[in-house]
């Protein structure tokens, strides 16, 4: 039944030539793939090719329709079937030669199965050999250039084209040069990578896409794409370097849980000593300390978000309020006592450090802090700000807490009295000031980036701004991502994703 | 001598000549001996071992020494010699050329596809797709997987290819017009043998037949490559010399080119952009005017355009060079007078062609 069901699609796949025939191809393909894997096992078990055709009859005609390519060269073309097969023969190519292989003979015994024989050859040999591209081969006869190089140049100019819509490529890195394209373009290429993500050919593509720095509020890659690189990756036929798998884990939750499980389990059925435990990590694709402990750090980021918005949720939020003040109140009155006096006793000192170090371990509370600040009027606030304050500068003497909190209070006041009831969009000299703000002045010692960055994102997500307040709030966080650590602007990105898709829900 | 012992005499190219005699080896097939086609099984499982890369070698040879006219010619006579030696011992042998050497992965390849002997474990060989891929800049690839990946190359550019927003060349005939500027800026590096340039132009031509649009492509594309050296200039006016005295093609390129193709080209070779304004001029001076149709058509056979085709032409030339304009404004106006200076439609094609081109 299943069969006839894929036998009516490859047709209907054949006959149709729009771009939704190329999208319902590529949804199908998960499960044509699950297909094709069952009818391998199936073949496999089989003695024979004649037994093979007598159970599975129509099996040679659906590798047919899925490997056999009678195009028709309009122009010099291929047809649009021709592009469908290809992405069959990309997501499946190893389960299409299983089941080829599965049919062919060694000893052919009869006149069914040297038939079988002759037209698998003569399948691979068109799909390997044939160029449907008469110059093509008049070049590489010519030339001397092999087939292999060939189409991987031709392959590499489309990547390079494809990324930074321009002709020249000169075979440069893909990463190097600026990407010119636009929001919806790059979801449309990321679209378009779904039948390629195992391909080695398609990684560079893919590393970019991936590690491409957000430009604007709604762009996302393409979710299915995300799905498909995630289920690629748990087959292990992924072929992503390092860098890019990270921004994998960032974008989508569930491969950064599929790496860290799959460690897990693989630590988990080896036993636990610290040898073996250090031999899965740097086996696993999770190589190395530094690695493993970025991938905590998005986890930690994914799971802060997904915290904080549950547990606002649970908790009102005038009982966030009350703690957050009574934390901070108790605090405050620690490091005043404890840093009385010429500060010369270290016991005061580890007191300030345990308590900072415990504030640490609630991050999260930090989090709420500043977004109560959002919500909250010009008194009110003022607990708030000093947690924050503390939490990145805990001592008077050497980090300068005093200091700091004038200037974040500053800058705060500045920021709500910027984007509070003003016109939008802002006149150019308030955006300038904001700039101001944002950039780090090299004479005196400035705010930590992430610091202003964190009460901005706050404002913008927090704050009851119009959709433009918070375009305004982004273009300034924007030009600060070059002074912030990946992971930072990371969780930033993932706060802003959660609100619009609050938004959205 | 046996086969066996002619083969192993020859260490270099004895073995790997052998393969590439697509007769004998089918001939081999078709009436297989014994010791044939088991001594080409082990030279064909060799493949895959790293030891022996017969496709590989050679192709890595030609490209490295066909510019080196000394090493060359040592090879021809090697090659001469196990020609001569093979020609003996072996019916039907043909010779191969050194020439030959490139062509040899794929008309191996071929030529084992469709063979009915070929043994499935050398089929799997060549499709294998467990092995990572390895880049293109390694010397001696191994042919494991290299059916696989040439499928999976083409099949993700034709997947990819729609996404690649390009000018109306493409893809593959930037790629075709790099190699053919290449293979050119060597040829003419050589020395002072321009006629096999020339020959390399011809022979890329005539295996082009039947897809003439696409060999004016590669041309377009291959002078439009930039890298801005003396090599590339001296081989851009060779290429342009050629075409301008293969007048026909000539004419079939500017009828086949787009006018932005057309005036990129022609920004960058003034020679091409005269030559194209020729082509122009002469295509106007053969058109005649139709009633039936109400405009200027083309009377002569061979590649042509149509007058708006013509005009768009034209203002594409005067766009890569504004004074060309100012001189072919002169030109024309003095046929319109001597057409008799009518300002009617219909009359005149250089009339008509000045209004046109608002002039």
């Amino acid at each position: 039944l299943e069969m006839q069901f894929w036998l009516d699609k490859a047709v209907a796949w054949g006959q149709a030539d729009s771009p939704d025939t190329q999208k319902d191809t590529c949804l199908h393909m998960s499960r044509l793939r699950d297909f094709l894997q069952q009818l391998l096992t199936q073949v496999n078990s089989m003695s024979s090719t004649t037994e093979t055709m007598k159970r599975l009859p129509f099996l040679g005609q659906l590798l047919g329709r899925l490997c056999w390519n009678p195009y028709v060269t309009v122009c010099g073309e291929w047809s649009f079937w021709t592009t469908l097969i290809m992405m069959v023969i990309i997501l499946a190519w190893w389960l299409l030669l299983g089941c080829l292989w599965g049919l062919y003979s060694e000893h052919p015994s009869n006149a069914v199965e040297k038939k079988a024989n002759q037209w698998i050859r003569k399948v691979l040999c068109q799909l390997s050999t044939e160029e449907d591209d008469t110059a093509a081969q008049a070049l590489m006869k010519c030339t001397g250039v092999p087939a292999k190089e060939y189409h991987l140049k031709v392959l590499r100019k489309v990547l390079f084209t494809v990324f930074h819509c321009s002709g020249n490529s000169d075979n440069k890195d893909l990463s190097y040069l600026p990407c010119r394209c636009s929001c919806d373009r790059i979801v449309d290429i990321s679209e378009a990578c779904i039948p390629i993500v195992t391909c080695p050919e398609a990684s560079s593509l893919i590393s970019v896409l991936l590690q491409r720095p957000v430009a604007c509020v709604t762009e996302v890659l393409s979710e299915d794409f995300l799905n498909a690189l995630t289920s690629a990756y748990s087959r292990q036929g992924l072929a992503l370097e390092e860098q890019a798998l990270v921004s994998l884990w960032y974008h989508s939750f569930s491969s950064l849980e599929e790496a860290v499980l799959s460690l897990l389990q693989s630590v988990i059925t080896t036993g636990l000593t610290p040898q073996k435990l250090e031999q899965q990590v740097a086996q696993s694709l999770l190589v190395g300390k530094r690695l493993f402990s970025k991938a905590i750090i998005c986890a930690t980021s994914h799971h802060y978000v997904v915290k904080s918005e549950s547990v606002l949720a649970e908790m009102p939020q005038g009982a966030w309020r009350n703690h957050l003040n009574w934390l901070s109140s108790s605090l405050q009155r620690l490091t005043e006592e404890e840093e009385e006096g010429d500060g010369r006793s270290t016991r005061g000192h580890h007191n300030v450090f345990e308590a900072w170090f415990l504030l640490v371990q609630c991050a999260h509370w930090v989090q709420v802090a500043v977004q109560l600040l959002a919500t909250s009027g010009t008194e009110d606030g003022d607990p708030f700000l000093w947690l924050l304050i503390f939490y990145h500068y805990p001592t008077k003497r050497w980090h300068h807490r005093a200091s700091r909190l004038a200037q974040a209070k500053e800058a705060w006041n500045h920021i709500r009295t910027l984007f509070s009831g003003a016109a939008h969009p802002l006149p150019s000299d308030r955006l300038q000031s904001l700039d101001t703000l944002v950039s780090p002045q090299p004479e005196q010692q400035s705010l930590a980036p992430s610091l202003t960055v964190s009460l901005l994102v706050n404002v913008a997500v927090f704050c009851q701004l119009p959709p433009s307040g918070s375009a305004e709030v982004l273009q300034a966080v924007r030009k600060t991502v070059s002074l912030l650590s990946f992971s930072d602007y990371c969780s930033i990105q993932l706060l802003l994703n959660a609100k619009l898709s609050m938004h959205n829900a | 001598m046996t086969l066996e012992s002619t083969i192993s005499f020859h260490p270099f190219f004895g073995q790997e000549t052998l393969l590439y005699q697509p007769d004998w080896y089918s001939r081999t097939f078709i009436q297989p001996t014994k010791s044939s086609f088991k001594l080409l099984c082990h030279l064909l499982s060799s493949l895959s071992s790293g030891a022996y890369q017969p496709i590989t070698v050679n192709s890595h040879i030609f490209s490295r020494f066909h510019n080196n006219a000394a090493i060359r010619r040592i090879m021809e006579k090697q090659l001469q010699l196990t020609n001569q030696t093979l020609r003996d011992t072996i019916p039907g042998y043909t010779e191969v050329s050194f020439s030959d050497l490139p062509r040899c992965q794929h008309l191996l390849l071929v030529r084992l596809l469709n063979n009915p002997e070929l043994p499935s474990s050398l089929m799997k060989i060549l499709f294998d797709t467990t092995r990572p891929v390895k880049t293109m800049h390694e010397d001696y690839e191994d042919v494991t997987g290299l059916c696989s990946h040439i499928v999976q190359c083409k099949s993700v550019y034709k997947v990819l290819s729609p996404l690649a927003d390009m000018s109306a060349l493409g893809a593959d005939a930037e790629v075709q017009g790099e190699m053919l500027m290449e293979r050119l800026e060597a040829l003419l590096n050589q020395g002072s043998e321009t006629c096999r340039a020339e020959q390399f132009l011809g022979s890329v031509l005539q295996g082009c037949e039947g897809a003439l649009q696409q060999f004016c492509l590669v041309i377009a594309a291959a002078l439009l490559t930039s890298k801005n050296c003396t090599a590339q200039t001296a081989a851009h006016d060779f290429l342009l010399d050629w075409l301008q005295k293969k007048h026909s093609l000539l004419q079939y390129m500017c009828s086949l080119l787009s006018p932005t193709l057309l005036k990129d080209l022609a920004k960058e070779h003034q020679k091409l952009r005269d030559a194209s304004c020729n082509v122009l001029k002469k295509w106007a001076s053969e058109m005649e005017y139709s009633l039936s149709d109400g405009e200027w058509v083309l009377t002569s056979t061979g590649p042509g355009v149509s007058f708006k085709k013509l005009t768009e032409l034209f203002l594409a030339l005067f766009d890569a060079s504004p004074s060309l304009r100012g001189d072919v404004e002169k030109e024309l106006n003095a046929l319109k007078i001597s057409d008799g200076d009518f300002d009617v439609t219909g009359l005149s094609v250089w009339g008509d062609l000045l209004s046109a081109l608002n002039m």
